[in-house]
């Protein structure tokens, strides 16, 4: 349940975001999730939705997408495409030294709510 | 109004990695992070490396648990120093959590610190604890199938260390079928056999930290 770490990064991350930016509450949040992480969407949807009660995401909808494992070979520096879940092996020379060129970081993408110009009370903002 | 960034979300801890690593550097110390399955040998392997690494006590050692400080318990005595922290409810170490535990320590005349983290084959993968190398354990009483079980934590080792060797006449273990595993999810960890309770296999083991 790492899932709660993540989590509570995030909401800490956003709120602070929220204030730099004058949101008055977020209503979603673009997340991306490398699969390394081996983050179950529906444990990060619970903790984030318990780190951010009764604060201004609260009850924002946290949109996840997955970004997969990119990696380059050690040995003979060809960029693949592992299959995390079987085999890390070079698809050219067959040796298992990756270097992880992606799918390792958890990227905050974005977050939208309404601001304090826009009259946010929170009542729905339309566009 | 959409705010578009582009963060991450474990800066914090990426940070912190990252001030600990250059601490350590400054300070000549060789940071080692241990992760394994509960059970599967952590402590005791510290224990006989502590005993090895003689009376100068040249080491500090970081454990993490849930809760007691049966560990730090077990190692104190042996180590320059033994920091225990207790999670509660977390399954990983944080840098953070590596960096409050280091703080005020000084590093004189320190040439390792062993960070064993919280036993658990999955959330600590993700984490970063400013270590320079990372040590998976393989006990023999787990099963010969867990690198192929658990490829993101077997993946980034440097070092795999199969333990308690001593019960491979006992248990049903193939170490083979460990080997050809590890060639499908890393082949450039060595694999080293060792005993921490008979001695076995240790010289191999102290070789490799550079003792």
């Amino acid at each position: 349940m790492h899932e709660m770490s993540i989590a509570t990064a995030l909401v800490k991350q956003v709120l602070d975001l929220a204030k730099e930016n004058a949101l008055v509450r977020i209503e979603r949040v673009e997340l991306e999730v490398g699969a390394l992480q081996l983050v179950v969407p529906e444990a990060l949807d619970m903790a984030f939705k318990a780190a951010s009660h009764d604060t201004p995401a609260s009850g924002a909808v946290l949109h996840q997408e997955v970004i997969p494992v990119r990696a380059r070979c050690r040995a003979c520096g060809q960029d693949y495409v592992p299959d995390m879940d079987t085999s890390y092996q070079c698809d050219r020379c067959g040796v298992a030294e990756p270097e992880i060129l992606a799918g390792r970081d958890i990227i905050l993408r974005s977050l939208s709510g309404p601001g304090e110009d826009e009259g946010g009370s929170g009542e729905d903002q339309g566009g | 109004m959409k705010i578009k960034v582009v963060e991450n979300v474990l800066k914090e801890n990426v940070r912190s990695a990252r001030e600990i690593r250059a601490r350590l550097d400054e300070a000549g110390v060789l940071a080692l992070n241990l992760t394994s399955a509960p059970g599967s040998g952590k402590t005791t392997l510290l224990e006989a490396t502590m005993k090895a690494l003689g009376p100068e006590k040249r080491a500090v050692v970081l454990v993490g648990d849930l809760q007691t400080t049966r560990d730090a318990e077990r190692l104190a005595g042996g180590a320059a120093e033994v920091i225990q922290i207790n999670t509660g409810r977390g399954c990983h170490l944080s840098a953070a959590q590596v960096a409050e535990g280091l703080d005020g320590l000084t590093l004189e005349n320190v040439t390792y610190l062993f960070i064993e983290n919280v036993g658990n084959m999955v959330c600590p993968a993700g984490f970063d604890l400013g270590e320079h190398a990372r040590v998976v354990l393989l006990s023999v009483p787990e099963g010969d199938d867990k690198v192929a079980k658990y490829p993101t934590l077997f993946q980034p080792a440097d070092v795999i260390l199969l333990t308690k060797i001593d019960l491979l006449g006992v248990l049903d273990f193939d170490v083979n079928r460990v080997r050809e595993d590890l060639d499908r999810i890393n082949t450039r960890a060595p694999l080293l056999h060792l005993s921490a309770r008979t001695g076995d296999g240790m010289d191999g083991w102290l070789e490799w930290l550079g003792m």
